[in-house]
């Protein structure tokens, strides 16, 4: 057995370097002085300089932050609330509605971008008929729709999460609440949700990530306002021709790195 | 019972507060769907800088992509870009708004030879852009057989080595103009005759790319493009040994516009952005990042010799040239024949 | 990720009053509208037409699936769209494969380490997994293309005298679509090694029947659970992923995500793309239903 390990850990380190290669390279020419993507013409940081200044990238940043957050923030709600009634309630047709939920985490992503865009290319003229009869506000597709789509297959990896931490509680826990007195929402709040915490923070931050990476589904559903971070830098990938997207890439990956370790610290700091 | 009302409470209050976010009833917007390379930031922001009106963009890399965004109707842009046979095709069904012509003084720069086109012969609808051709760019470091015309380029000597746009109209064209047929004839019997063209030449292609398809020449992945003329332009501009030649059997001569579609919610910003690129200084700016044809007369007056030489932006001589038309339900055959084969091996 | 919700059996044996039913709503109503819907509606599109422009004419045809099945010139079943199907579940399948064949020993090794260096090696496995695969992918796009990294390296080093063609190759979309899906292939197989039961493992090793029999018979049958997931999680995504193919494949061999994605932009005819969207739809409900029977059949 020793041997094998010794194998896999040799095979581990190819795998590792595989991986990281490519991220360091980037990082290297990030400062590549010259514009051609593989010359090396000297040291610069000029290209940091121009993402600072570059207004339409900030601003599909930021574009790209407010929707993970409000992704976030749904699919923790529809997500730890479809768990916790799916373990206490028994309800009917359970297996059909298990698969209903499990579908938009495999779906392939480019089915669930044209489905979506149909959906709202059909009800968006009706539905700002109804609207204008007594608001201003007018449907168009942007942020909510975005929302709506990164939602739709978010949520259902905070309800697995839960569930999977679900599976282990103590079942009394909740009982041994009401039967001092509490009503049932009020013990769900007080000891239900510090124990699911763990699992509803993962949760949270699979949909984060996920909302931010997003690219195949926004393309369809998104409008002139929302262009996140992903598109654009799909965009500049396509058209790759100078290190300003190695700038974004090298931010982007420690921004990330950052992101892993702090979470990391944080979950041994709980344990 | 309180707190689930609260949250309920909260989602609608969200729910409802996000769509009308990117609204900005207060803030004045324009919202711009163009192409991938064809607006200079520099110049949005100096349009932001003096009217104060904040430019959302979308991109698209083909009039087709753009179409099916703007009737699908799910946004609302307030200025595109479509070429000649586009803008015919939206005026015959009604899909643009007419301009304020007095709103759009600058109209006056505008060299005559660009205005009171066939596709919009009162100039009504739309303002040019820029006007260009769809060409073969050739490395000449690397080709060293003389390229003349379509049929050079995919002799079979330069397999997998050729970038071509994105664009089913476009690649058409280009087989029935070995035909001598007209780009605008475009029949079943003549569609017919192009496949069997098309099935010879697709699988030369290594690359298809109507967004930057200067990016697989200059990488050295490809030897040959048929493409923009201002991104063969740009090449030439980088490095003189990219040289542009216009094919003998005869090529597509676009000029894009900025038109406005109807029910556009901020129709007035789009007329004030029009103005204002229309002003020498800013097309200036614009044929400096972008060295398509510039139809503003008094731009070309300013800008320099080396630009006014590029062959590829300003190509000398009387090139066979064709404008395209609008072909009605041919568009959809045509998707049909490329889709089909280059899904073939 | 599966037993879990076909039917959680701890608890869960009372039937929901109006309370239950109340707070169930809004994730019904959610799924009815955005995943039951849409693909009402995508089934409905799949058997209409489009007219010159492009837009939608509700009339009942059999024309889009027949395109997609039987030859427009010939007649005959068989066509380049199948095809593309197929290349799709080849480039998904390979891809898959590989992953598994490179990610299993890694997510062995880190599962069997030590507790200290194990949280060192799945934070650099979370790194790259949790990074945009955008970005990912064009790292390999400034290696690969002629004039990039890896051409220059081999040629300032003597190797090749003339710039090798990598990118915009099927090599260059499968490591591409490895290179992106590799971690979400270490990760599930690592939870399923971590709780292996040590003994377990010794056992295996000490009956003297050699490495390879004892993951064979027992190792990996019980990481199963770890697999499956890590399969699925490849092989369904890598089918429908454009983006990668696109930057990666130059646009010569579309994958199905390619064709589906031209169909709704460039070639604007949504009634097709639908149909080839239904069509990826079901085989996916047949090959899902295909493994849930299996998974039945294998003792958890």
């Amino acid at each position: 057995m020793g041997l094998v390990n010794l194998l896999c850990a040799g095979w581990s380190g190819l795998v590792f370097l595989f991986l990281y290669i490519p991220i360091v390279l980037l990082v290297v020419y990030s400062f590549n002085a010259s514009d051609l993507i593989s010359i090396w013409g000297g040291f610069s940081t000029e290209w940091y300089v121009k993402l600072w200044n570059n207004g339409p990238l900030i601003d599909a940043t930021k574009n790209s932050l407010i929707i993970a957050a409000f992704t976030t923030v749904f699919s923790v709600i529809l997500g730890t609330l479809g768990a916790w009634l799916l373990y206490r309630y028994k309800f009917p047709a359970l297996r059909p509605l298990g698969t209903l939920i499990f579908i938009p985490m495999v779906i392939p992503e480019v089915i669930m971008g044209v489905s979506l865009l149909i959906l709202f290319t059909v009800v968006s003229v009706p539905l700002n008929q109804w609207l204008a009869t007594f608001t201003e506000a007018e449907f168009a597709q942007g942020f909510a729709t975005i929302i709506i789509a990164h939602t739709t297959f978010c949520f259902p990896f905070v309800l697995v999460a839960v569930q999977a931490r679900l599976t282990g509680v103590d079942p009394f826990l909740e009982e041994a609440a009401m039967d001092l007195g509490a009503p049932p929402l009020k013990a769900f709040w007080l000891v239900m949700v510090p124990y699911l915490l763990p699992a509803i923070v993962s949760g949270a931050l699979m949909s984060f990530t996920l909302s931010m990476d997003e690219v195949i589904v926004t393309f369809f559903v998104t409008g002139p306002e929302s262009q996140t971070l992903p598109l654009k830098i799909f965009g500049l990938a396509k058209k790759g021709l100078d290190p300003s997207l190695n700038a974004v890439s090298t931010v982007f990956v420690l921004a990330t790195a950052i992101l892993v370790i702090v979470a990391d610290r944080v979950r041994k700091f709980k344990h | 019972m309180k707190t689930i009302r609260l949250i309920l409470a909260l989602t609608l209050l969200a729910a409802t507060a996000v769509p009308s976010y990117g609204q900005a009833k207060k803030k004045q917007v324009l919202n711009l769907f163009c192409w991938s390379e064809y607006v200079p930031q520099e110049v949005i922001d100096g349009f932001t800088k003096e009217t104060g009106i904040k430019v959302n963009t979308e991109n698209y890399a083909s009039n087709e992509e753009m179409l099916s965004k703007l009737l699908a109707g799910g946004s609302k842009y307030d200025l595109i870009q479509p070429s000649e046979y586009t803008i015919e095709a939206l005026i015959k069904k009604e899909k643009l708004d007419a301009l304020t012509l007095e709103n759009i003084p600058n109209l006056k720069n505008l060299d005559p030879k660009f205005t009171k086109m066939p596709h919009d012969p009162e100039g009504k609808y739309s303002v040019p852009w820029m006007a260009g051709t769809v060409g073969i760019v050739v490395n000449t470091a690397k080709v060293k057989t003389p390229i003349t015309g379509y049929k050079d380029v995919f002799a079979g000597t330069h397999k997998r080595r050729i970038v071509v746009l994105n664009d089913s109209r476009e690649i058409v064209s280009w087989a029935l103009a070995t035909l001598g047929i007209s780009a605008n004839d475009m029949t079943p019997e003549n569609l017919e005759k192009a496949k069997p063209i098309l099935a010879t030449w697709l699988p030369q292609v290594k690359v298809y790319d109507s967004d930057s398809p200067k990016t697989a020449l200059l990488n050295g992945d490809v030897d040959l493009g048929i493409v923009w003329s201002g991104e063969a332009a740009i090449l030439w501009k980088k490095n003189k040994k990219f040289s542009y030649v216009l094919p003998a059997e005869g090529a597509h001569q676009f000029i894009d516009s900025l038109a406005i579609p109807k029910g556009a919610p901020n129709k007035e910003n789009a007329e004030k952005f029009i103005n204002y690129i229309l002003k020498p200084e800013v097309s200036v700016r614009i044929s400096g990042e972008f060295p398509y044809t510039n139809p503003n007369a008094e731009a070309v007056k300013l800008l320099k010799p080396e630009q006014r030489d590029n062959p590829a932006s300003y190509p000398p001589g009387a090139p066979k040239l064709e404008t395209f038309k609008d072909i009605g339900a041919a568009a959809k055959e045509i998707d049909k024949l490329v889709t089909d084969i280059k899904g073939r091996k | 990720m599966q037993a879990a919700l076909g039917a959680p059996d701890t608890s869960g044996t009372r039937r929901p009053g109006l309370f239950g039913w109340l707070l169930m709503t809004p994730m019904l109503l959610w799924l009815f509208a955005f995943v039951v819907a849409p693909t009402l509606i995508l089934l409905v599109y799949s058997f209409c037409e489009r007219d010159d422009l492009g837009l939608v004419v509700y009339s009942f045809t059999w024309d889009n699936y027949r395109r997609i099945f039987f030859d427009s010139d010939t007649g005959e079943f068989g066509t380049t769209y199948l095809t593309v199907f197929v290349r799709s579940v080849i480039y998904a399948g390979l891809t898959t494969v590989i992953c598994l064949v490179v990610g299993y020993p890694v997510a062995w090794y880190i599962g069997r380490a030590p507790e200290s260096r194990r949280n060192l090696l799945l934070t650099l496995v979370m790194i790259p997994f949790w990074t945009s695969f955008l970005i990912r992918t064009y790292a390999w796009i400034t290696i690969l293309s002629t004039n990039g990294l890896l051409n220059s390296f081999l040629q300032y080093t003597k190797l090749i005298e003339e710039p090798f063609d990598m990118l915009y190759t099927p090599g260059a979309v499968v490591l591409g679509l490895v290179y992106s899906y590799l971690p979400f292939l270490i990760l599930p197989v690592y939870g399923s090694v971590e709780k292996l039961d040590n003994s377990l493992v010794e056992a295996a090793f000490d009956l003297g029947a050699g490495p390879v029999r004892a993951f064979q018979k027992v190792i990996i049958p019980l990481t199963q659970p770890g697999i499956v997931a890590g399969v699925l999680l490849v092989f369904i995504p890598a089918i429908g992923m454009f983006a990668i193919s696109q930057l990666m494949g130059g646009g010569t061999d579309p994958t199905i995500g390619e064709v589906i994605q031209n169909q709704f932009m460039q070639a604007r005819d949504w009634p097709f793309g639908a149909a080839l969207g239904m069509t990826l739809v079901v085989m996916f409900a047949v090959a899902f239903w295909f493994t849930s029977r299996r998974q039945e059949a294998v003792p958890g």
